[in-house]
């Protein structure tokens, strides 16, 4: 007899407790749907949807760097290779080569932090593949470059002030968001936060440094 | 390895055991794990680990890429709580060189570190259904993983090898509504592991399937040196949190939940499972009183790029997701630790699945391997 009183009381517990997680699972009918449909039916990409701080694909804007081999030095697995030697003629230091291996990069953002003008950052770009592991070398240099020079009066050249600033607001947001909120709030949508940003990383092409 | 058992059906004539293989590409086996399984028809003599598929070396790394360069490496040690290793890699380093870290750069930690646990746990109690067979609970715990993901990559750019912490305390700031955002996703997620329990942690099947399965009592958990949710979930009241307090986890009222056999008896699958879900709320307690009272200040010490701590060795115990994670480090005054070792959770739960599978059933295995939260990474390193 208590044999199958406690069958039967399990059976009846089984049911109703399945029952209770199916009235879970029907609600979900009635909420809102939280699926992403990527890449082809999203309202927005992605990319423009992704918080500030991403790390993505690196990028270098020659024109500011300084060539000061901080984010090769900094790279655990070196990934980055640059070569910079002093013109012995004009006295200018030459950038010759600036190699970032995107097929070894782990995007652990280590270089970016040190760099003192913003040269090298994250750009919200992260579909990266391709069909030979040469093509993820990407080649910055084709000829050499001067480097830049940081001036102490303060940048003139009206050429490479918006890039400064670019590179500098990415210095700026990494170290203290909290005390700059640079420029209106973040959208309603809740995954972002990317003040001001939205048309500079994420739509530039990494390998459109100047040659 | 060699269990020479004389096996004898009920008309006396000996038979053979059959030896089995699970893994190491299995549904049900949680990253790359092996099993070698002794069964006598569906009950298992013994399942043997097979342990080293995903050696990366990650200790002799360290030697090679210093002190700063090993961060983002410790991401990978335990890739589901990626946050706890970057904390204990930083505490050794901090705890060699006597670097303090500002008091807002130990918040921002402890939100980060627990916004991970809860993410941790969710993956390992949404797993522990699957494993069972209920797929739903899976989506729901990966959904809610899904929001805290989104609020990490904010803070810190990743969704998953966060690379967050530095020597000398966390690379950023909060971002500008972080706080409010976060206080936001806690509302939601309390009802959420309410409903999860009534989705999943009751129900009768799950009960069945769980309770007296793989009973660890006090005694043995603590032989075998279990740690975390595993040892409490057997009832010992021991978590490194509360009990050898690190960075500011002494300025928090929190509770550490234990297993009681509620449903079977103390040390079960399903004490283990639960211990996990009644963390889970004990983390949103600790999360709100550290977003209340952060304080101001810089996040960050003044570490030179050439980091050199004195010679010496250091010995750090945090309370990672899958319990006590140990970290030794031995410096030789240079640029490259000398020595780094981590001890890991996930390494003992594995060691005791072999007495625990003695006498259970085939499919109970994987009841084990769920309950106990094992993630092959960690395991091997």
């Amino acid at each position: 007899m208590s044999a199958v009183t406690s069958w039967l009381q399990n059976v009846t517990a089984s049911c109703s407790t399945v029952f209770e997680g199916l009235s879970i699972t029907f609600s979900h009918f009635f909420r809102k749907p939280y699926t992403v449909e990527y890449p082809d039916r999203m309202e927005t990409r992605v990319q423009d949807t992704l918080p500030f701080r991403y790390r993505g694909m690196l990028e270098v804007d020659l024109e500011i760097c300084t060539g000061c081999l901080a984010c090769e030095r900094a790279c655990p697995i070196e990934c980055i290779v640059i070569d910079a030697i002093k013109d012995k003629a004009t006295g200018q230091l030459m950038i010759n080569r600036f190699d970032i291996d995107l097929a070894k990069c782990m995007y652990c953002g280590l270089c970016s932090e040190p760099c003192p003008t913003g040269s090298i950052h994250h750009t919200r770009e992260f579909e990266g593949s391709d069909y030979s592991l040469e093509s993820m070398m990407r080649r910055y240099i084709k000829f050499p470059v001067a480097a830049y020079k940081p001036k102490k009066t303060g940048e003139d050249d009206p050429e490479i002030i918006p890039v400064l600033e670019r590179g500098m607001r990415f210095l700026d947001e990494f170290a203290q968001p909290a005390a700059k909120p640079a420029s209106g709030t973040t959208s309603s949508s809740g995954t972002t936060s990317s003040p001001g940003t939205t048309s500079s990383p994420g739509t530039t092409d990494p390998g459109s440094g100047t040659g | 390895m060699s269990v020479e058992l004389e096996i004898h059906d009920s008309q006396g004539l000996p038979t053979e055991e059959m030896t089995l293989n699970m893994g190491p590409q299995h549904p049900s086996t949680h990253g790359v794990l092996r099993f070698i399984v002794k069964a006598d028809g569906e009950v298992m003599r013994r399942a043997i680990p097979d342990i080293g598929y995903l050696h990366r070396s990650i200790e002799k790394i360290a030697e090679k890429v210093g002190w700063h360069g090993f961060m983002p490496y410790t991401d990978r040690v335990d890739y589901v709580a990626a946050m706890a290793c970057n904390q204990g890699w930083a505490m050794a380093a901090e705890q060699l060189a006597g670097i303090e870290v500002p008091r807002r750069g130990e918040y921002c930690r402890v939100i980060a570190a627990e916004l991970s646990r809860i993410c941790s746990h969710l993956l390992g109690v949404g797993a522990m259904g699957m494993d069972m067979g209920a797929i739903t609970p899976f989506t729901h715990a990966l959904r809610e993983r899904d929001m805290i993901m989104d609020l990490l990559e904010e803070l810190c750019g990743a969704r998953l090898t966060f690379n967050y912490m530095r020597i000398g305390g966390v690379a950023w700031d909060l971002p500008h509504d972080f706080v409010e955002k976060v206080s936001h996703y806690l509302d939601h997620l309390e009802p959420v592991i309410e409903e999860f329990n009534q989705l999943l942690g009751y129900n009768r099947i799950y009960v069945k399937r769980f309770a007296d399965v793989a009973t660890v009592d006090a005694d043995m958990a603590i032989a075998w040196g279990l740690v975390g949710p595993n040892l409490r979930g057997s009832g010992v009241d021991f978590d490194v949190r509360r009990d050898l307090p690190y960075s500011v986890y002494e300025d928090f009222d929190f509770d550490v939940p234990l297993g009681s056999g509620e449903m079977g008896s103390i040390g079960d699958c399903w004490d283990r499972y639960i211990v996990r879900m009644r963390e889970m709320v004990e983390s949103i307690r600790i999360l709100r009183q550290a977003l209340a009272g952060i304080p101001e200040g810089p996040v960050i010490a003044k570490v030179a790029r050439n980091f050199k701590p004195p010679v010496g060795d250091v010995h750090v115990k945090i309370e990672a997701p899958r319990g006590e994670q140990s970290w030794y480090v031995s410096s030789d005054g240079s640029e490259y630790p000398h020595r780094v070792h981590i001890r890991t959770g996930s390494f003992t739960a594995m060691g005791i699945i072999d007495r625990l599978s003695r006498g259970l059933m085939i499919a109970d295995l994987v009841a084990v391997i769920a309950s106990m939260d094992i993630v092959a990474p960690e395991v091997d390193r």
